[in-house]
C-alpha cells in the first residue's frame, strides 16, 4: 500500500476533484480489504483500539454499523462477493460526503438508533450481533417494529436503495469494487457502444470489466 | 431598472425540443431572432457519461440551473395543499429537454385530433368522458402532415413508414396517417430481444413494428448513427446522433447568420403595451436585467414554465395574466397517462433477456389497443394506449426489480440467489395512453411556495379521471397476453393506475382551439388577445396521443413560426 496515499484517505480531503483522484481510488480497493479484516478481530473481542479511520465523513461509531448492515443487506455466500468486499461502505460513505451530504444527520442517526435497538434486545452494539439476530432486527426495521425508532422503514428503505447503489454503481464510485455487483447480475460493463451480438440472447455475455471512467477505476 | 437592448423582430423565450425548432423557418426566412435559454450549451465529452450515477441517480444532466428552483406543487384536491415535488426534469440547456429524452418521435394519429366528433360519431355521447373539456383540435391531421415531413427530414428521425399515400406496408404502423415518403433513415437496429417479442405479437394477431426515433440510425446530417451504448435515458448523446435541436435545426438556423443564442437568460416577464401587443421580454443574466423589445415574441418553454409565464406577466391590460382575460390560462392542463401514472405491466423470462445495451427508443410497438384501433362498443372508454418493449437497463435498477413474490425479502442471501438468477431478464413495458383535459384538472400560481426570485412557483391540481384507467387497465391486459405469448413465467399488472400529477409529458394550460371562451390560442398558436405573441411546446396541445408528444409539438412549432413568417405585417401591425 502506497503510504502517501493512504494518507490521503484519512486527512478525509472532501472536495469532489479529490474523491476523483486516482491515487485516492487506487487505495480504495486495499482500504476495503483492510477494514474487513480487521472488522472480525474486533467482533470478538470487541475491541475498542482504533484502527485508522477509512472513512470520509461518517462517524467511527456510524461506520462499524454501516458495514455489519450492508453485509447483511448483500452478504458474503455462494453467490459470491458481498457488499463489504465490494466496497458498499465506501460508496456510501462517498455520498454522503458528497452529494447526499444532507442525509448524513439523518442516516447517522438512523444507524445509532439501530444499534441502539441492538443494545436494548441483546444487550450488544449491532455489528457485534449473530448473523441471525442482525437479520430479525432488520427484519423489524423495515417493517416499522422496532419501539422507540419510529422512521426505522425510512432509515432501512434508504440505507438499502444506497447499499444497492453501492454495490452496482460504476466502481468510479467506491463500491462494486472488482466489479462484484455487475459480476453478480451479469452486466458485462460501460461501453462507449455496442455490436449486436452484445444484444445476442442466450446465455449470459461475457464480463467485459470496463468502467465509464476509464482503466484507472477498473477496481483493480 | 432594465437596460434596453436594440429591438429584433422576433424573441423565442426557450430554446429546446420547440423554440428549437421555431427558430429555423424563422431565421431562414431572413426575420431577425434572438433566442433566449435558461442555460447554456452542453458539452457532450464533458457532461454525457455511461453512468447510471450520474445520469440516473444524481441527474447531471436533467437537473437545470433554474429549473430546481421553480418545480411545481402538486395537490389530488382543491381542499389539499400541494407539496413541491423533489425533482423534475424539465432541462434547462441550449436544446432543452431534447438533450435527454428517450427521441422517440411519432406523428399523431388522425383520430387524436378529432377525439370528441369522432366519438360522437361512432359511439354516441354516453361515450364522451364525464367531466372533460375535450374538444376536437383546430388543425387536422391532413394539416399537420406537411409539417410533420419537416421535422422529420429537417431534425432526423429514423423509422419504417406504415402509409405512404394510402399504401400500406406492416413493416411500419398500419395505424398511421398517410404520409408523403417515406422517413429519411430506416429505423434503428432490431436485436433478438425486439425480434422475439415481434414474433410472438404477430403469433397473437397483434402488429408490432419498429418505432420511430430522433436518433440516427445511420449518419445522417454530417453526424454519426447510433451507438446503443445504453445510457440514452436521462443523459445526452456522447455522439450527437440523437437528434436534439442543439445539435440539428438551432445550428442550422445559426449558419444563417439571423439567429444569436443569449443563453444563461432567465426570462421573467413578457411585457406589453396598453392595447395588450407584446413589446418584448424582461430578462436577468448574470445578475442584470434586461429589457429586449421585439415586434413579436414566441414563448416555448416546458408547459408549466409557459403557463407560469403568462400568469406572471400581468398588467392594466391583463390583470389576471397575459392572454388570460377569459381565465383560460392553466385550464385544460394534463399530464400524460404513462408509466409515471402507474400502468405497469412487468414480465419475468425463464431466459435472459439481454438488453443491457441500446437505447429506450429502440423498440417494438403496438398500437392495436390504442386511439380508435379497435371498436370499443360496450367498453365504455374510449382511446386505448400503446404496447412498447425496448432495450437499455441500467445495472442499479435492474438489481432493484420487483421480486415478483418469490424471494420474502429484498435482501438478503435468498434475494441475492434471486436477482443474480433474474436482474437480466425482465422488462416493464412502456405504455402510453391516450388523455384528455377535465374541469378539475388544472395549474395556477401556488400561493406558498416560491421561486429564488420571490415568484410563485406552479401549483397542479390533480383530480380523478374515469376513461384513463379503464383505457389504461384494457391495453395493461393486452400488454400481458403479449408477454405472456413470448415466453414470460411471471407477469406483475397493475392496471390502470391512477396517473399523474406532473408529466414528463405536460400538455395543455394554453390550449389551441377555434373558441377565445375555452382556448388560449387561436388555430395557428398565437394568443387569442395579445396577437403578436405565439405559443409553442406541449402546452397548446388538447389531448395526448397514446405516444410521446415530442414530434408533435415540434410540427405545431414549426407551424406556428411558419404562420409568423407568412402574416408577418398583419401580426405585427
Amino acid at each position: 500500500m502506497d503510504d502517501e496515499s493512504e494518507n490521503k484517505i484519512i486527512t478525509a480531503d472532501t472536495t469532489p476533484e479529490s474523491m476523483h483522484s486516482v491515487s485516492r481510488r487506487k487505495v480504495l480497493g486495499s482500504a476495503v480489504t483492510a477494514s474487513s479484516v480487521v472488522l472480525i478481530p474486533l467482533a470478538n473481542t470487541s475491541c475498542t483500539t482504533p484502527m485508522p479511520a477509512p472513512q470520509r465523513i461518517l462517524s467511527r461509531e456510524a461506520w462499524l454499523i454501516l458495514e455489519a448492515f450492508a453485509d447483511r443487506i448483500i452478504p458474503a455466500d455462494n453467490n459470491g462477493p458481498g457488499a463489504v468486499a465490494a466496497g458498499v461502505p465506501y460508496y456510501i460513505d462517498n455520498s454522503l460526503a458528497d452529494w447526499n451530504n444532507n442525509e448524513l444527520d439523518l442516516l447517522s442517526e438512523g444507524l445509532f438508533a439501530l444499534t441502539r435497538a441492538a443494545r436494548s434486545r441483546y444487550d450488544l452494539e449491532f455489528q457485534l450481533l449473530s448473523d441471525n439476530n442482525k437479520d430479525a432486527l432488520l427484519r423489524d426495521m423495515e417493517d416499522g417494529k422496532i419501539a422507540g425508532f419510529d422512521n426505522s422503514a425510512q432509515i432501512f428503505n434508504r440505507l438499502h436503495r444506497l447499499t444497492l447503489e453501492g454495490m452496482f454503481s460504476d466502481p468510479y464510485y467506491g463500491g462494486n469494487q472488482n466489479y462484484a455487483g455487475w459480476d453478480l447480475i451479469g452486466y458485462p460493463g460501460a461501453v462507449m457502444s455496442s455490436s449486436a451480438e452484445m444484444q445476442k440472447m442466450g446465455g449470459r455475455l461475457p464480463p467485459l470489466h470496463t468502467s465509464a471512467y476509464g482503466s484507472d477505476y477498473d477496481g483493480e | 431598472m432594465a437596460n434596453n437592448l436594440q429591438e429584433v423582430d422576433v424573441v423565442v423565450v426557450g430554446l429546446g425540443a420547440a423554440g428549437g425548432v421555431a427558430v429555423l423557418p424563422l431565421t431562414r426566412a431572413g426575420l431577425n431572432v434572438v433566442g433566449l435559454e435558461a442555460g447554456t450549451w452542453m458539452n457532450p465529452g464533458r457532461d454525457y457519461k455511461a453512468d447510471e450515477i450520474h445520469n440516473n441517480v444524481r441527474s447531471l444532466v436533467t437537473t437545470g440551473n433554474k429549473v430546481a428552483g421553480e418545480i411545481p406543487t402538486v395537490r389530488r384536491s382543491p381542499t389539499e395543499t400541494a407539496v413541491q415535488q423533489a425533482s423534475h426534469p424539465m432541462m434547462n440547456a441550449v436544446g432543452g429537454t431534447s438533450i435527454h429524452y428517450h427521441a422517440q418521435s411519432w406523428r399523431l394519429n388522425p383520430w387524436d385530433f378529432k377525439v370528441r366528433s369522432a366519438t360522437l360519431e361512432r359511439y354516441g355521447a354516453e361515450y364522451i368522458p364525464e367531466g372533460t373539456t375535450l374538444e376536437d383540435w383546430p388543425v387536422s391531421y391532413d394539416d399537420m402532415e406537411p409539417f410533420y415531413d419537416h421535422i422529420e427530414y429537417e431534425v432526423g428521425v429514423s423509422g419504417r413508414a406504415g402509409n405512404i399515400q394510402g399504401q400500406i406496408n406492416s413493416e411500419g404502423n398500419i395505424f398511421e396517417g398517410p404520409r408523403q415518403r417515406d422517413y429519411p433513415m430506416p429505423p434503428l437496429r432490431s436485436c433478438d430481444f425486439l425480434d422475439h417479442m415481434q414474433t410472438a405479437g404477430q403469433e397473437i394477431g397483434f402488429h408490432p413494428y419498429h418505432g420511430p426515433a430522433a436518433i440516427n440510425s445511420q449518419p445522417y446530417d454530417g453526424r454519426p448513427g447510433c451507438q446503443y451504448h445504453g445510457y440514452c435515458d436521462r443523459g445526452g448523446c456522447h455522439v450527437r446522433a440523437k437528434n436534439s435541436t442543439d445539435v440539428s435545426t438551432i445550428p442550422k438556423a445559426v449558419a444563417t447568420g439571423n439567429l444569436e443564442v443569449r443563453d444563461n437568460a432567465n426570462v421573467r416577464r413578457i411585457e406589453v403595451d396598453n392595447t395588450g401587443k407584446v413589446t418584448g421580454v424582461t430578462y436577468i443574466r448574470d445578475g442584470e436585467e434586461y429589457f429586449q423589445p421585439a415586434r413579436a415574441v414566441l414563448l416555448g418553454c416546458y408547459t408549466y414554465e409557459n403557463i407560469r409565464t403568462l400568469l406572471l406577466s400581468t398588467s392594466a391590460y391583463y390583470p389576471n395574466g397575459l392572454g388570460n382575460n377569459r381565465g383560460q390560462v392553466g385550464r385544460h392542463y394534463f399530464g400524460h397517462w404513462d408509466i409515471q401514472g402507474g400502468t405497469l405491466v412487468t414480465a419475468l423470462f425463464p431466459f435472459d433477456i439481454n438488453i443491457w445495451y441500446g437505447a429506450i427508443a429502440q423498440g417494438v410497438m403496438v398500437d392495436d389497443w390504442a386511439d380508435d384501433n379497435f371498436d370499443h362498443s360496450g367498453l365504455g372508454f374510449i382511446g386505448g394506449a400503446s404496447l412498447h418493449v425496448y432495450t437499455e437497463k441500467h445495472p442499479i435498477g435492474a438489481a432493484a426489480m420487483g421480486t415478483f413474490g418469490k424471494v420474502e425479502r429484498r435482501w438478503g442471501s435468498d434475494w441475492k440467489g434471486f436477482i443474480k438468477e433474474n436482474a437480466g431478464r425482465t422488462q416493464t413495458a412502456y405504455m402510453q395512453t391516450n388523455t384528455f383535459p377535465y374541469e378539475h384538472t388544472w395549474a395556477d400560481l401556488d400561493p406558498n411556495v416560491r421561486d429564488p426570485y420571490g415568484d410563485p412557483v406552479l401549483r397542479v391540481t390533480h383530480g380523478p379521471k374515469l376513461n384513463e384507467p379503464m383505457a389504461a387497465g384494457h391495453a395493461a391486459n393486452k400488454m400481458e397476453e403479449w408477454f405472456r405469448a413470448a415466453g414470460a413465467s411471471d407477469i406483475v399488472n397493475t392496471g390502470g393506475g391512477v396517473g399523474p400529477g406532473l408529466s414528463t409529458h405536460a400538455h395543455g394550460g394554453t390550449r389551441m382551439g377555434n373558441n377565445p371562451e375555452t382556448s388560449v390560442c387561436d388555430p395557428w398558436g398565437f394568443s387569442f388577445e395579445a396577437k403578436n405573441l405565439g405559443i409553442i411546446g406541449g402546452s397548446v396541445m388538447p389531448t395526448a396521443g397514446a405516444r410521446n408528444p415530442t414530434q408533435t409539438l415540434q410540427a405545431l412549432a414549426w407551424r406556428t413560426a411558419q404562420h409568423l413568417v407568412d402574416s408577418w405585417d398583419d401580426i405585427t401591425a
